[in-house]
């Protein structure tokens, strides 16, 4: 989350400029503003938010003066910038400051060219995600070292209005403006259902400034996406196709054919791309209420398989969980089995707090314990060197038999028992356990009293010889 | 044997006929209203009808050997009550086979005590559970081989309501877990030094059992996240907690949060807690009746006092042993807490005369005090004590060397319900005793280490003292052969006594205690003068001898264990270290002692390792504790060791150097 909390810090400015372009409601709503206090030479933009309404010409030269005088605004901003440069040397910290409060008038220049031309066109007027920005852009923007700290989203006079600007510049004099990284974040934890998507990833950009591209079904699901021209092979990775190549003959082998084809230098100032899920309803596809894009064709595919495939790889180790990402699976497989915490319902839990929440939760379920062989040796290890466990060794056998009634019972009757130790503990059939014991009559044979028969005379013999020695 | 026995026996001798008449359910009634067991038994033994009446009619057994276990299930189909903590040998296959061969027999049964049956595992319980639907409350407390497995056999028990795994080492969350889920109905449970019980199987237990009433969880490693759990039991009334190092006065206040059901609450040893915790802790909890904090405070403040002043109509025990104190603090205390009925300030320092006299002016209720070691009071706190105290029934005075007769007099005359007392190393003198034996009711006295007692004081206290069952006379040198002769004369109902060191005692002696019927545990350390005449005696008088402590008695040789080994059949304890008996003593002993359990025997030097092995090999399977020299560890075969600890046998290897004395 660090990560995305740093992206967010670096982004703060564009994406409040964007707030004040596109959320402010009673702007939505047509209730038109003097321009006056836009003349502040950091003036961030306010747009007309039009989507709603029919377009009509004198709104839309209103947004067109707006655009001019924000051009006008943001040169003069450079200009001092040149100015101050020429005179005295700049701290690099604070020209930084000043090309991101540039770079943000920039941002939102942009935004409120593409909606206003988006306006114009019939087939994007109705696409919501211009209407609906995500809800991370609820407005709420905190101005440090301001006065109101917190701007509640309605606001509805113009006295309001222009504290609000005021509190906003201020901030951005003293260069703390900041978002709510506190909403955003939780705005995160809610979206990510889909974690391992990276379709956000923390960032934030406001719909418009990327270019959005879906994929079809067909496309996503293609197995490769590198085809040779010439036999028609497909390759998943470009470098295999490269490869692939040299066979067709010697003029793919040089190595200029063979090196990675250079980056089109004109792809970084290219618009980011985003994409959009081909599945209706999805939250990821463009049409949803609450869209996000997802960031990359990888994440793309991810999604598409996770969300809306089936889940046809299994797991060799327990033959229950299925993924339809085979990458899933390896990282299942290699946890599988490792999870010693079982449940009466077979489930199992790598952790034991985890278990004992959802044993908790449930009625009738319980704990199962772990196997025979397991709980005897956890608990010579609890309990001391002292503990044996319960079975008798089987060094002890014939060696033995000579012994008192009493012990020899005993131990005929632990190892009638350790006969069916060994697949009792499955949990499948735990109470179904029979016990089989010898003849009863083995028991009620008192042992004989008085002397000693159960000796052999040399032995005893030696121990009274000695005795006396 | 009791006059209501005498009385049915002469009946049931004079006309069979009679008794024979009288329906099963009459004479059940009758045996019923018996109190004691020998006069059931006679009366089984000399009538049929009786015995039938028995049959049919008994409630409780206690089971002494595994033999018979089958055939007294068998006989006894309304069996409530059942005890196998003393019997002998008792495995996992006897105990399923017993039960098995029962049938139905054991649909009655609502209670089973196994405590320190160690030999039996998790399938003879299972066998057990399984035979008992309506099992009530399992008491497996000190079967440290018990784990999860048998706590899971237990937990097939639905309808348990009390359930004791004191000192079930192997226990962990998961068998708790087992019984939380598998008994709901559970009202009492005691986990007691179940050491792998963590905070999460606490947790699990309280959301699963709703209907605890009391609970123990001393020593063990939770933290106060378990008191957070236990605070939502709606129905706790008991809750112990003695030696939770990990729990400090921030559970205390998360505790006081629960309801209002807590009664007693014992934090003793618990390090962490102050009065601070305890202040929050009543302040939370109105009606507390109980309060335990022995060992674990080491100061009190205002804020706690004022708090136990709240508790003024409801605290009836209060112990603060350990505790520095002082005179304003035990008058505080004693104004705030009118309704005492017990107070412990064992071990603490600084209580004094003023002190103990402005505590009890306001208590009249108390019955206990323990002032244990509270060596500065004299004869002036006794006679505050006897002035407002009229109820007294136990007072411990051990170690309070600065009173005298003229002291104890005055508790003698005013508390004629005293029951205990103890003066260990007070140096009382005779006439002491005889002040003292106006208590009629005295049951237990205590007078170790008063070497200036004589015959003629024990005369005293066997005068009027009838109603005895403990005297410690450890150490009190000056007693003779005649002493005992008066106590066997005077106290019948003696059943706990120690003669440890009293070196003049003779076989003489040994003789008239043999005349003690009752006599359960006597200890008779260090008495180089008796020999196996004396031995003889006492095995063939005391039937009911369970413990014998012959320690350092060199004269004891193999005589003396084969009296022994052919009448002390209810012998369970026995140490022997010292003693000048042979291998051939050794097994014929062991061999013959049938519910031996507990065998002390280090320093034989007479035994060589085969008459080692020989006699374990014959006691093997009943014995689970064995004391004996680390030496025979490696020279004993390891069969032997293996078999021994398979039977649930516990041996403590003991490397003391061979030191002969006298005293």
């Amino acid at each position: 989350m660090d990560h995305s909390q740093n992206h967010i810090h670096d982004q703060s400015a564009a994406n409040l400029c964007y707030q004040f372009g596109s959320d402010n409601p009673f702007l939505g709503m047509g209730i038109q503003q003097p321009f006056a206090p836009f003349t502040s030479p950091f003036g961030a933009c306010s747009s007309t938010n039009i989507p709603h309404m029919d377009w009509d010409p004198a709104t839309m030269l209103d947004n067109l003066t707006f655009i001019e005088e924000k051009i006008h605004q943001v040169k003069n901003v450079i200009r001092t910038m040149v100015d101050n440069g020429s005179q005295l040397p700049c701290r690099p910290g604070e020209l930084g400051q000043q090309q991101q409060v540039v770079n943000a008038d920039l941002t939102c220049l942009i935004v409120q060219l593409i909606s206003t031309a988006g306006s114009l066109l019939p087939s994007l007027k109705n696409s919501s995600f211009l209407s609906h920005p995500p809800a991370g852009h609820t407005g709420i923007v905190k101005h440090v070292g301001s006065s109101s700290s917190f701007v509640p989203n309605e606001l509805c006079s113009p006295e309001d209005y222009e504290e609000l600007f005021k509190g906003f510049t201020d901030g951005a004099m003293e260069g703390g403006i900041e978002i709510d990284n506190v909403l955003v974040e939780e705005l995160d934890a809610k979206d990510g259902d889909e974690g391992g998507d990276a379709g956000m990833d923390g960032e934030i950009l406001p719909p418009g400034s990327y270019e959005l591209l879906q994929l079809e079904k067909d496309e996503i699901l293609a197995p490769h996406t590198h085809f040779c021209t010439i036999c028609g092979k497909g390759f998943k990775r470009d470098a295999n196709l490269r490869m692939h190549m040299r066979g067709h003959g010697d003029e793919y082998k040089s190595p200029a054919a063979l090196a990675k084809p250079p980056r089109d230098t004109s792809a970084e100032h290219e618009v980011v791309k985003r994409y959009s899920c081909p599945f209706v309803d999805c939250k990821r596809n463009k049409l949803h209420k609450n869209f996000q894009p997802l960031k990359t064709i990888l994440c793309v595919k991810n999604h598409y398989k996770r969300s809306h495939c089936e889940k046809s790889y299994t797991c060799s180790r327990c033959h229950t969980k299925k993924f339809s990402v085979m990458a899933d699976l390896k990282t299942h497989e290699k946890h599988c089995g490792r999870n010693k915490w079982l449940c009466s319902c077979g489930t199992s839990f790598s952790r034991k707090d985890k278990l004992f929440a959802h044993v908790a939760l449930f009625q009738g379920h319980t704990p199962a314990l772990p196997t025979e062989a397991k709980t005897s040796s956890d608990q010579i290890g609890a309990v001391g060197s002292h503990q044996e466990p319960a079975k008798l060794p089987n060094s002890m056998g014939s060696s033995f038999m000579w012994g008192t009634s009493s012990g020899g019972n005993s131990a005929l009757d632990i190892k009638g028992f350790d006969g069916c130790s060994d697949d009792f503990l499955s949990t499948v059939n735990f109470g179904s356990f029979n016990f089989s014991f010898g003849p009863a009559d083995g028991f009620t044979g008192e042992p004989s009293g008085g002397s000693f028969p159960m000796m052999p005379s040399e032995h005893f013999q030696n121990a009274q010889k000695k005795g006396k020695n | 044997m009791s006059r209501e026995g005498q009385k049915l026996d002469s009946a049931a001798g004079a006309g069979g006929v009679g008794i024979g008449v009288l329906s099963l359910d009459l004479l059940g009634q009758v045996l019923d209203r018996l109190r004691e067991p020998r006069d059931r038994k006679a009366c089984r033994l000399v009538s049929r009808a009786f015995e039938r009446a028995e049959a049919a009619h008994r409630r409780a057994l206690r089971v002494l050997r595994r033999e018979p276990l089958p055939r007294l299930l068998r006989s006894f189909p309304a069996l409530e009550r059942l005890d196998l903590s003393a019997c002998a040998s008792l495995d996992d296959g006897s105990l399923a086979a017993a039960v098995a061969g029962a049938g139905g027999g054991l649909a009655g049964l609502r209670r089973v005590c196994l405590a320190r049956a160690s030999g039996v595992g998790w399938r003879g319980l299972e066998a057990l559970v399984a035979a008992c639907p309506r099992l009530e409350a399992v008491d497996l407390s000190h079967c440290v081989g018990a784990g999860d497995r048998e706590a899971a056999a237990v937990a097939a028990a639905a309808g348990l309501r009390e359930l004791r795994l004191d000192k079930c080492l192997a226990v962990t969350d998961m068998g708790l877990a087992k019984v939380a889920v598998g008994c709901p109905r559970l009202e009492k449970l005691s986990v007691k030094w179940c050491r792998e019980i963590s905070d999460i199987g606490i947790d699990l237990l309280a959301k699963k059992c709703p209907e605890l009433r009391s609970l123990n969880i001393s020593y063990l490693k939770v933290g106060n996240e378990s008191l957070r759990s236990i605070s939502t039991l709606e129905k706790l009334e008991e809750l112990a907690m003695v030696g939770c190092s990990c729990i400090d006065d921030e559970g205390l206040e998360l505790l006081s949060k629960g309801s209002d059901s807590l009664q007693s609450v014992d934090v003793s040893r618990c390090d962490h807690v102050t009065y601070q915790g305890l202040a929050s802790l009543i302040d939370g909890r109105k009606f507390l009746q109980k309060l335990h904090a022995a060992d674990c405070l080491h100061e009190i403040g205002q804020r706690f006092l004022s708090k136990l002043a709240t508790l003024k109509e409801t605290l009836t025990v209060l112990k603060l042993d350990g505790l520095g104190v002082s005179d304003s603090l035990l008058q505080a205390i004693g104004e705030g807490c009118n309704h005492l009925v017990e107070i412990g300030l064992s071990k603490c320092s600084g209580v004094t005369d003023e002190g103990i006299s402005s505590l009890v002016a306001r208590c009249s209720d108390l019955r206990t005090i323990n002032l244990t070691c509270c060596n500065f009071i004299t004869n002036n706190a006794l006679h505050s004590i006897a002035d407002n105290c009229k109820m007294l029934e136990c007072l411990r005075l051990e170690s309070c060397s600065l009173i005298n007769d003229k002291g104890i007099k005055q508790i003698a005359t005013c508390c004629p319900n005293l029951k205990e007392i103890d003066l260990t190393d007070c140096g009382v003198n005779d006439a002491a005793l005889e002040y003292l034996a106006k208590c009629s009711e005295l049951r237990i006295l205590k007078l170790g280490l008063c070497s200036s007692i004589s015959d003629k004081g024990i005369a005293f206290i066997s005068s009027n003292c009838g109603k005895l069952v403990e005297l410690d006379l450890y150490r009190c040198n000056s007693i003779t052969d005649d002493g005992l002769a008066a106590l066997a004369n005077g106290c019948k109902k003696i059943k706990l006594l120690n003669l440890c060191y009293c070196n003049k005692i003779t076989d003489s002696g040994l003789g008239h205690l043999g005349s003690l019927e009752e006599l359960t545990n006597l200890e008779l350390r260090c008495l180089v003068r008796i020999t196996c005449i004396g031995i003889s005696s006492i095995a063939i008088g005391c039937k009911s001898l369970i413990e014998l402590d012959l320690k350092r008695c060199y004269s004891v040789d193999d005589a003396g264990l084969g009296a022994l080994a052919r009448n002390a059949f209810n012998l369970r304890q026995l140490t022997i270290s010292y003693c000048q008996v042979t291998g051939l003593g050794l097994c014929h002993l062991l061999s013959s002692l049938r519910c031996l359990q507990d065998i002390k025997m280090v320093h034989l030097s007479w035994v060589s390792i085969e008459g080692f092995e020989m006699a374990l090999r014959a006691a093997c399977g009943r014995l689970k504790k064995l004391k004996i020299l680390t030496g025979l560890k490696t020279v004993l075969s390891p069969e032997l060791l293996q078999m021994l600890q398979a039977c649930g046998c516990r041996i403590r290897w003991v490397n003391k150097p061979l030191v002969y004395k006298d005293c």
